[in-house]
């Protein structure tokens, strides 16, 4: 800590800002899972009103079931490489190299798959359209992902970079790991829960 | 975070750090990099497109809005606390006094500033600007119903008053309460040395700054034509003006989430020593509750509004039948948080004037439990009873039994804070200052707001009243009669601790009744012609409804001078009032503790709590 | 507070109660509560009646009946708020200095308790008067179904129009048969609307490429306005039509008029 002799600054307890990190975090968490919530509630409620059979209508591609599942595989293993180095601190610097990487090329999969759509189709002007409620959804659901691996991987590149820094407090360095845990985790449940509801197509 | 220790403020020098880049960063350098981007990415993204295609308007419109609030954010320094977490050298002490702008006099109120106390200003400040600017609006609203025939505008610029009028009355009133009291007293009034995270305190504001010129942008794109609902699929078949609302609600809905988990968190884990939850005051409870509630209820408005934003601008059909869409998932969605918001708006409001009662009575808050049991109930129902506002839409006739039922159990909880503040009166002898009369004004107005929401609640009445003028007028003695009644209310009585000074007494007394008796007079008008068959929202109406509207119009003028003499005597008070004494109501609570200004790190030694701040009054025997 | 202390040292409930109504302070209150009631009471059974346009349909009654009783049943619970807040504006203190403090009633159990089972009643009272209501509307609408003319309603930008298939007309004017229930199918050629044939008290949305149902019984004659409730872009406010619940004889003459003219109306 660099301790300017002319300012006085008291600090909180370690404990005491990590604890209240956790839980600012967690109810970003609730505010995430509310919108993950109105993204499902779209999802099934247009495809059980199916509005003039304009869910899927017939002819148009859609992705594979598989594929919702693959583009969530990054953020799972990162979930679980992180809980791996919470508990084992000696693999942590290789635990936090795989978290980047699982989310860096999870979200370059998730980015592939926006970028290949095949259910895109063109107007009598030529004008592209997405051609029925569920290629809407499914832009709307790899946009969350993506936007979990975006955040995921600011978040591991930060606990990388932090972990070879020895200035930092480690009580509270290690509170951030777990804070960081409940993110990670979370984004996790979001991937999986995208990657079930598009298993209904 | 970290908290700053304190020494009177003119015995310290001026924190200075001098190679980082915090220093250099002001609002000023915000807008140019805000409108460098804002610019920037219309120009590019203009290159190349086929701009006839309103699809490609859209593109580029909204991506320009975006940039603009994201540069804004980059020019004031937002970004640099993350950045420097991100590659491990944390702020240095020196770095977060001075984001704490200590002894940085006037210029703090335009820098990305960390304490409290300064956001609460800007804020309240903030409120007052969207508030001035929504009243605004409603008079040329009522100006042109004040005779048959649209004379005053024209209905394209009416619906978008309308509409417009709507949004920034909403926004304004979500951060009424909780912006200036939540940030400024609330955390002195628990005892804490600042918010839980000062940072994002200093980034919900800004962030809610930058929706501003955005929300003003809608006038120069051709207005919105939707109203503050923005119903699809009128909102796909919009102009350009609709990007600048979708923009607004995204980038608002970001900045109360953030402000909301700094609330929560910051009254859960950093209460004084033997502040036990039964020991807060009821404020807190309230304002606690209120963002809360809007924590998980505002992402779904912000899934509508995206969607909004993807069929407008990459053409998909969330909202369009002829692809699969439905207007009734905008509906679900936008009600969905659209009912919790209203106790969001309503319920610190009501904490306020809860807080006020005992002070002026003189007596203890009539059961606590029962207060924070209806503010409790109203959160947990408020989230069950959406479609009540979808009773006439068609979607699923089945469910209208199941919706009236949650809706009207509402009343009940409604009922305890009734109760609570009629208990508080009862046998007192109320010190008639101006925070004591809007408690009054609260009790009549949200009572009428409250019996005509029974009738609204009970579908075959809704059938007749859904969407006719009896509807705004309902809601307008919610969130205008009690919700903002309990603001000015909460603002007449804080202010001495956030300015220093007295607020005006004979000016806030006439401005009180002007803005009451108005308001009566406006909204009796409205619910005539409401129960006569009048729709909502028309430009125009048949000769049967002119007396009850010119009524209506009379009243709103009465409403209009009276927010000018207020606004006068808010200004001037502030200038020149008279300097208050610390406690000049003789309250309990902690905020009267400090003196003004309130420190840096507001108390020298941090309270200890032994009791609940209501212990007024003789015992019963 | 003298009489206050005798209350509480009276011997039995039913004593304390007794010099509990003897307090000055009490009876004012229950003097004030009678005023508002009765205030409330008439407001409800004059002005409701006063202001909502000529009932011609049951549906609009069930409505108009709602509003006035719900008005009446609410009174003695608005009265209660509004005369011990009168009560206590009328003892104000005025001046620069706080008045001496009050009793400290923290709070009072049988007092919350019979507070609250109060609005749970009358919030009992109001759903199931709500849902009979609802399900008096629902069987009527399912039993006269085979006997209902049928309407097929449009709302487009800024205009109704209406197409009577067993009549096989069209037309842009809402003219009914006395007696006779009716059956709207509504759909909207855009955006969303709201169709509400005023008098008929009855409103449903219009949306694009879905039909909704309303259902009307018009018990009576006369004139009918037909207007749009959500808001629909530029011309909502004028977006409405009229026409009229009439005799059988008059219904049959304005339809043969109609299909005189190609069975469009002119």
């Amino acid at each position: 800590m660099a301790h300017d002799t002319e300012f006085h600054v008291h600090h909180d307890s370690p404990e005491a800002i990590g604890r209240r990190e956790r839980l600012g975090v967690r109810l970003l968490i609730v505010a995430d899972g509310a919108f993950l919530f109105g993204m499902i509630f779209s999802y099934f409620y247009l495809r059980n009103l199916n509005v003039n059979g304009g869910w899927l209508p017939k002819g148009v591609h859609s992705f594979s079931t598989a594929s919702g599942w693959v583009a969530a595989l990054g953020l799972i293993v990162a979930a679980l490489a992180h809980r791996l180095g919470e508990y084992n601190k000696a693999a942590r610097n290789l635990t936090a190299i795989v978290v980047l990487v699982a989310l860096l090329i999870g979200g370059f999969y998730q980015w592939h798959q926006m970028a290949h759509m095949p259910f895109i189709a063109h107007d009598d002007a030529g004008r592209p359209f997405y051609n029925g409620a569920y290629a809407s959804n499914w832009v709307l659901v790899a946009g969350a992902n993506m936007f979990h691996y975006i955040v995921g991987a600011f978040v591991a590149l930060g606990l990388l970079l932090r972990g070879y820094r020895v200035k930092l407090d480690p009580t509270l360095e290690e509170w951030r790991q777990r804070t960081a845990g409940s993110w990670f985790t979370w984004i996790a449940i979001s991937g999986i829960v995208c990657a079930l509801a598009t298993s209904f197509k | 975070m970290t908290t700053l220790s304190h020494a009177p403020a003119s015995s310290r020098p001026i924190p200075n750090p001098k190679k980082s880049l915090i220093t250099k960063l002001n609002m000023g350098t915000g807008i140019v990099v805000g409108v460098i981007f804002c610019w920037g990415t219309y120009f590019a993204m203009k290159a190349g497109r086929d701009m006839t295609d309103s699809h490609n308007v859209n593109k580029v419109l909204l991506m320009s809005m975006f940039a603009w609030s994201i540069g804004f954010l980059i020019g004031i320094g937002a970004f640099i606390g993350p950045f420097r977490w991100l590659i491990g050298k944390d702020l240095t002490d020196e770095e977060q006094l001075y984001l704490a702008v200590d002894g940085q006099g006037w210029k703090r109120y335009f820098k990305y500033c960390t304490d409290h106390k300064v956001v609460g200003i800007q804020y309240l400040v903030g409120v007052m600007a969207l508030l001035g600017v929504g009243g605004t609006m409603a008079m040329m609203i009522r100006t042109n119903l004040a005779t048959p025939g649209s004379h005053f505008v024209t209905p394209v610029v009416y619906n978008s008053l309308v509409g417009l009028h709507g949004i920034t009355m909403i926004v304004a009133m979500i951060i009424v309460a909780t912006g200036p009291f939540g940030n400024y007293i609330m955390p002195i009034m628990i005892g804490a040395a600042d918010m839980a995270f000062p940072r994002l305190n200093a980034l919900s504001w800004w962030v809610l700054f930058t929706a501003v010129p955005v929300l003003c942008s809608a006038w120069f794109l051709g207005g919105i034509p939707t109203g503050w609902t923005a119903y699809a699929p009128l909102s796909d078949q919009a102009g350009p003006g609709m990007n600048a609302f979708v923009a607004t609600i995204i980038i608002f809905a970001v900045s109360t989430a953030v402000a909301g988990m700094n609330i929560t968190t910051t009254v859960v884990a950093m209460r004084a020593k033997g502040m036990k939850w039964n020991r807060v005051p009821i404020f807190v409870i309230g304002a606690t509750i209120s963002v809360a509630l809007a924590i998980p209820a505002f992402p779904t408005f912000m899934v509508a509004m995206i969607q909004t934003g993807l069929d407008r601008t990459i053409a998909t059909g969330f909202y369009d039948a002829n692809v699969g869409g439905s207007g009734w998932l905008y509906a679900n969605l936008f009600w969905i948080m659209g009912h919790p918001e209203v106790y969001v708006i309503l319920i610190p409001g009501v904490a306020a004037l809860m807080e006020i009662a005992p002070v002026f009575v003189r007596k203890p808050l009539f059961s606590y439990n029962a207060a924070i049991a209806g503010f409790a109930g109203i959160a947990g129902l408020s989230v069950l009873v959406w479609a009540h506002h979808m009773y006439m839409a068609g979607w699923m006739p089945s469910l209208n039994g199941p919706f009236m039922v949650t809706t009207e159990f509402i009343s009940v909880p409604t009922g305890l804070l009734f109760l609570v503040l009629i208990g508080t009166l009862w046998r007192g002898r109320p010190w008639m200052k101006l925070p004591m009369l809007c408690v009054y004004a609260f009790i009549w107005n949200f009572l009428i707001g409250g019996i005509t929401g029974i009738y609204l609640s009970d579908v075959p009445a809704d059938n007749y009243l859904h969407g006719s003028m009896y509807v705004t007028a309902h809601f307008h003695y919610t969130l205008m009669g009690a919700a903002l009644t309990g603001a000015i209310g909460g603002l007449a009585y804080w202010f001495p601790k956030m300015t220093g000074r007295m607020l005006n007494e004979r000016g806030g007394y006439i401005s009180f009744w002007f803005i009451q008796i108005g308001f009566n007079v406006l909204f009796l008008g409205m619910f005539i012609v409401g129960a006569e068959g009048q729709p909502r929202r028309v430009a125009d109406y048949a000769h049967l409804y002119s007396h009850a509207n010119l009524i209506s119009t009379m009243g709103a003028y009465s409403v209009g001078i009276g927010m000018i003499i207020l606004l006068w005597a808010i200004v001037h008070s502030w200038r020149s009032g008279k300097i208050a004494p610390m406690n000049p109501w003789g309250a309990k609570t902690l905020e009267w503790t400090v003196p003004y200004p309130v420190p840096l790190v507001n108390f020298d030694q941090p309270p200890v709590v032994t009791s609940d701040p209501y212990g007024y009054g003789r015992s019963a025997k | 507070m003298a009489d206050h202390e005798s209350e509480l040292l009276a011997p039995t409930p039913g004593a304390r109660v007794s010099t509990f109504l003897k307090r000055k302070d009490v009876s004012q209150t229950l003097l004030l509560w009678v005023f508002f009631t009765a205030v409330f009471v008439v407001l409800g059974l004059w002005a409701y009646p006063k202001w909502m346009p000529v009932v011609l349909s049951k549906q609009m009654q069930a409505n108009e009946d709602i509003m006035i009783w719900f008005t009446v049943i609410s009174a003695p619970i608005a009265g209660v708020v509004l005369s011990i807040a009168a009560k206590s504006f009328l003892n104000m203190h005025r001046g620069d200095t706080p008045p001496e403090d009050g009793v400290a009633i923290r709070t009072n159990g049988p007092v919350v308790i019979v507070w609250t089972a109060t609005s749970v009643l009358f919030c009992i009272v109001a759903i199931v008067w709500g849902l009979v209501a609802l399900n008096t509307e629902s069987i009527a609408a399912a039993t006269d179904a085979p006997k209902s003319l049928i309407v097929d309603v449009t709302g487009s930008q800024w205009v109704w129009s209406f197409y009577y298939p067993q009549q096989n007309i069209h037309t842009h004017t809402l003219n009914l048969p006395v007696n006779q229930p009716v059956t709207f199918n509504v759909m909207s050629a855009d955006v969303n609307h709201s169709f509400w044939p005023v008098q008929l008290g009855v409103k449903i949305d219009a949306n694009r490429l879905v039909t909704t149902v309303a259902h009307a019984d018009p018990t009576a004659t006369g004139p009918l306005d037909v207007k749009c409730a959500e808001l629909c872009g530029l011309y909502h406010a004028y977006m409405e039509t009229s026409g009229a619940v009439e005799s059988p004889t008059d219904f049959n003459n304005w339809v043969s008029s109609i299909q005189a003219t190609g069975g469009v109306q002119q």
